[in-house]
């Protein structure tokens, strides 16, 4: 079944994907941070149970792992897919993951809180994936139930999740936008609105690839539906700008434009070795030539699903054996000669 | 004017955010404004920044030291949380960190998260409201059900008002104004009867 990141991404649009993370503490234990370890082994199997038998997870190929008897490569392989939070990767208590064969949805189980539903969509479905994440939330309520206080909401371990508990999120595709100079002024006005927008692998000039994530400051005092609505509306007019700047580069440098785009198709296709700077650097501008009509693939591909398999655990866990640092940018060249399709 | 940051160089960058209402005034110099950028609050977000640091950091309280001895000993008798615990790692042990906890941080909560009541969904057992308020509909017709205070309506309206104003919705903004006035007159008007 195919992955939800690998979706082709939408031509016109600079909307990667969307996400929406939900939190639930159950009232029966303290939470993570204050349970001993047999409360936690406890808990972990007991939600793990639960969910499994709740029957949310039908599909046959869902799987059912406990972080904490996985080999550490796996964890920092769900990480870089942000199947997991970096939090839990790095926990060493008792903690669980279950996750839909194509990681559209995904519960982690005692990670900084108890539950952590999760779930993704390629492009702009911040209401559909709401809509789940909600959905799930019943689900579980319905047999577990959940820390809630009339003044907070639900109350979760950091006091800046309480409440809603509840985090959206989207990912764009910014290279024309983030070199602006007034991109940060820009980026800080969204945060007078209640949003925060960063660099999804590093800041400023620092970020290969041009992802940004867009999502909701604040938890408490807002109904769901308005941080939803908070957040796909800044996405909206994040990616709008970004749309008018590309066109106008197009409409007045259209050889340099379509120049950058094939010379990083050139060097991918051909190229026997890869940074991971580099290889996300050219598939941002591969990225921005296919949603500008630019390049035409004859297949359709997802750059973003690219941009995944690239990230080094990803790339090891492929291998069977571990790599050099040479022999990793080796092995990144060709993960993408082989996957990036003929263009027309 | 000294940066509230580093206490050392001028302050020169003045940077106001404004949250739900709640307007917060920062005198930093360049070097801390720039630094602050939003790297601040991604780490935040991220669960790794102690609360503590943040808020005498970010939110302008001078010396949280003084207000910690004060507090010291607090400790929340279900999970053992103390509020020296709270402050390094800013997380709570349990639910019932929050009600132990809130009258010396309840405030800081509000600054953070620019309000102090939750106002979305709710489990089903605790009252029907939950519905409507998940989806974002009018309350219109909880009255109906169980009558509720004067003032607890009044402070529900206000939250409303405040989040119309940052949904820049005027119109509605507008509307919860004049039935808050209408409220608060009738109230007084009721005081002044007894």
């Amino acid at each position: 079944m195919e992955k939800w990141f690998d979706v082709p991404e939408k031509e016109g649009s600079s909307v990667i994907c969307s996400r929406v993370r939900l939190v639930r503490n159950w009232r029966e234990y303290p939470f993570p941070g204050k349970m001993t370890k047999e409360q936690s082994v406890e808990m972990t199997g007991r939600l793990m149970n639960g969910v499994k038998e709740s029957g949310a997870f039908s599909g046959s190929r869902s799987r059912y792992l406990y972080l904490d008897r996985i080999p550490d490569l796996e964890r920092t392989a769900l990480l870089e897919r942000r199947a997991i939070s970096r939090g839990v990767s790095k926990k060493k208590a008792a903690a669980g993951l279950v996750l839909s064969e194509d990681e559209r949805l995904g519960i982690t189980i005692n990670g900084d809180d108890h539950i952590r539903i999760q779930a993704v969509e390629k492009g702009a479905a911040l209401t559909e994936c709401y809509r789940r994440a909600d959905q799930m939330e019943e689900l579980l309520g319905s047999r577990f139930e959940y820390s809630f206080d009339e003044k907070y909401g639900y109350l979760t371990s950091f006091p800046t999740s309480v409440g809603t508990g509840l985090r959206v999120s989207v990912v764009l595709h910014l290279p024309a936008l983030s070199r602006r100079k007034n991109f940060n002024s820009l980026t800080s006005d969204m945060g007078r609105f209640g949003t925060l927008v960063r660099g999804l692998y590093g800041e400023g000039e620092e970020n290969p690839g041009s992802l940004y994530q867009i999502s909701n400051q604040k938890t408490l005092g807002q109904t769901e539906k308005e941080i939803v609505d908070l957040v796909a509306k800044a996405a909206a007019e994040l990616d709008a700008q970004e749309r008018r700047l590309r066109r106008t580069a197009m409409g007045q440098r259209p050889v340099a434009c379509a120049d950058e785009a094939y010379k990083s198709y050139g060097v991918l296709k051909y190229a026997r070795r890869l940074t991971r700077k580099d290889a996300m650097e050219f598939l941002s501008q591969i990225m921005a030539g296919a949603a500008d009509g630019i390049l035409k693939m004859k297949e359709p591909c997802s750059v973003y699903g690219l941009m995944l398999g690239i990230q080094p655990a990803n790339l090891l866990s492929q291998a069977e054996r571990p790599l050099s640092r040479e022999e990793l940018d080796a092995a990144r060249a060709d993960f993408l000669r082989a996957r990036l399709p003929e263009i027309i | 004017m000294l940066c509230e940051q580093c206490r050392k160089r001028e302050a020169t960058v003045k940077y106001v955010e404004v949250a739900g209402g709640v307007k917060t005034e920062h005198n930093l110099c360049a070097q801390c404004a720039g630094k602050l950028d939003l790297g601040q609050y991604s780490a935040l977000f991220e669960g790794e920044f102690p609360l503590g640091k943040l808020l005498s950091g970010l939110l302008g309280i001078p010396d949280a030291a003084q207000d910690e001895s004060r507090f010291a000993g607090v400790v929340c008798p279900v999970c053992g949380t103390t509020y020296e615990d709270f402050v390094k790692n800013s997380r709570f042990g349990c639910g019932d960190c929050y009600s132990v906890f809130d009258p010396l941080i309840g405030e800081n909560i509000r600054h953070l998260q620019g309000s102090e009541r939750h106002v979305g969904k709710r489990p089903a057992a605790y009252g029907d409201t939950a519905e409507k308020t998940a989806s974002g509909e009018d309350l219109g017709d909880q009255e109906a059900k169980a009558p509720e205070a004067g003032e607890d309506r009044i402070q529900r309206l206000s939250l409303q008002l405040k989040n119309a104003v940052r949904r820049e919705d005027y119109q509605e903004a507008a509307r919860l104004r004049d039935e808050i006035r209408g409220l608060k007159e009738e109230a007084d008007q009721n005081g002044k009867m007894v």
